[in-house]
């Protein structure tokens, strides 16, 4: 981005993530987040566990569709993985990244579908005549582009567009959170500005976004 | 949903929100689905920022997994993909019966119990009425052979008795030692 020609870039300090991690492109502060939210889920706080799954559901079920041959089952392993995490919380300690244990679940959960996918004794497509086999392709192509892949493009285009038109120090503030993935006082020093105006910056950049997507989440 | 709400929900999913007002919030939270959208959607900016492209979760897909989780409300399993070793925690609210170890405890004493008060009787065998002509042949001392063909016959036809089975008749024969006569199996055979 243009605004980040203006500042130093993170040191060291600031980018402790390997390139191969699971984890790697989470912000600064995002796993003590989720560490706070654990601990409160398994104090049986339910609305913790269910920020997790709102804060990561787009990016499990990225991973899901990645993995399994047939993407429109991403939502139902997904769903499954999350299931199957919130049972096993319990076992969490905290050792690694909640997002790097949660990957492990999501993606073990998308081999178990593909391997019993694969001991499906019947060849669906082999008992179909050949007009329904027609229909069943014209179908599958009809879901290589679902809605749900529009969708995302136009979120995508929406952001882009909202974030362009915010106003430099605003855009600044979210870029350096969101992609660069500094903390909050990182940000204020690049910006030399107190945290407190941070926190208000990247919440009305975020809030500015909001808005611009709402026609199309609502 | 005031501003000072959101701005704390946008610190929350940064990890940046102080601990003293994440509890509040929280509750907040719970109550509010507006608010919880409104996560969601800071959720999917970032991702969107960092990651663009690729499927998108549907808007039901959070209360689907919530709906989920509600039918089977089981807080603690031990997961394959756990670490192993790792420590699994209990949560208080799982009554105390429902515990593994508790279980597995309550179902040992319970069978010892019905072991203890309802074992067949163990009257004296050599008390028993026996058919002379075709079965079971007592011996007040048994010889050594007997001994030896007993403990062959126990071990040759443990398959075919249940553990719980093979414990009553080596209790009985403990039990019975010396008073008891010892039973020679051996058909027909001469006293």
């Amino acid at each position: 981005m243009q605004a980040m020609q203006n500042f130093p870039p993170p040191d060291e300090s600031m980018k402790s993530r390997e390139p191969g991690d699971e984890d790697a492109g989470l912000p600064a502060g995002a796993e003590q987040s989720d560490l706070d939210l654990v601990r409160r889920a398994q104090q049986n706080e339910r609305g913790a566990f269910d920020l997790l799954v709102l804060k990561y559901q787009h990016k499990v079920i990225k991973l899901v569709a990645r993995l399994l041959r047939d993407p429109t089952e991403a939502e139902d392993v997904a769903q499954e993985a999350f299931v199957k995490a919130y049972r096993a919380l319990g076992s969490f300690r905290g050792d690694s990244a909640f997002y790097t244990w949660l990957y492990r679940i999501a993606v073990n959960t998308a081999r178990n579908s593909i391997a019993s996918r694969q001991r499906r004794p019947l060849d669906y497509e082999a008992e179909l005549s050949e007009s329904e086999q027609n229909n069943v392709a014209a179908r599958l192509k009809h879901d290589d582009t679902p809605e749900a892949t529009v969708l995302s493009e136009e979120i995508r285009q929406t952001v882009n567009s909202a974030i362009e038109q915010l106003p430099e120090d605003l855009r600044t503030a979210i870029v350096l959170r969101e992609i660069e993935g500094l903390s909050y006082e990182e940000i204020a020093v690049a910006m030399d500005c107190p945290v407190g105006t941070v926190r208000s910056r990247i919440f009305r950049a975020r809030e500015a976004i909001d808005r611009a997507l709402k026609p199309l989440l609502d | 949903m005031t501003d000072q709400i959101r701005e704390q929900l946008s610190a929350l999913l940064d990890g940046e929100l102080p601990p003293d007002e994440m509890g509040l919030l929280m509750r907040r939270l719970e109550k509010d689905p507006g608010l919880r959208r409104t996560f969601g959607c800071y959720a999917l900016i970032g991702e969107t920022l960092r990651a663009p492209g690729g499927r998108i979760a549907s808007p039901s897909f959070a209360a689907c997994v919530s709906a989920a989780i509600d039918e089977a409300p089981v807080l603690v399993e031990k997961a394959s993909t756990a670490r192993p070793g790792a420590t699994v925690q209990v949560p208080q609210h799982v009554a105390l019966w429902k515990r593994p170890m508790v279980r597995t405890a309550l179902a040992a004493s319970a069978a010892v119990s019905a072991v203890l008060l309802f074992r067949p009787d163990v009257t004296p065998v050599a008390q028993l009425e026996v058919a002379p002509a075709n079965s079971f042949t007592m011996s007040a001392s048994p010889t050594p052979a007997q001994s030896q063909r007993l403990a062959g016959y126990m071990v040759a036809h443990s398959q075919f008795s249940t553990p719980m089975v093979r414990r009553n008749v080596l209790s009985s024969l403990l039990a019975a030692d010396p008073g008891i006569a010892r039973v020679s199996y051996e058909m027909g055979e001469a006293p």
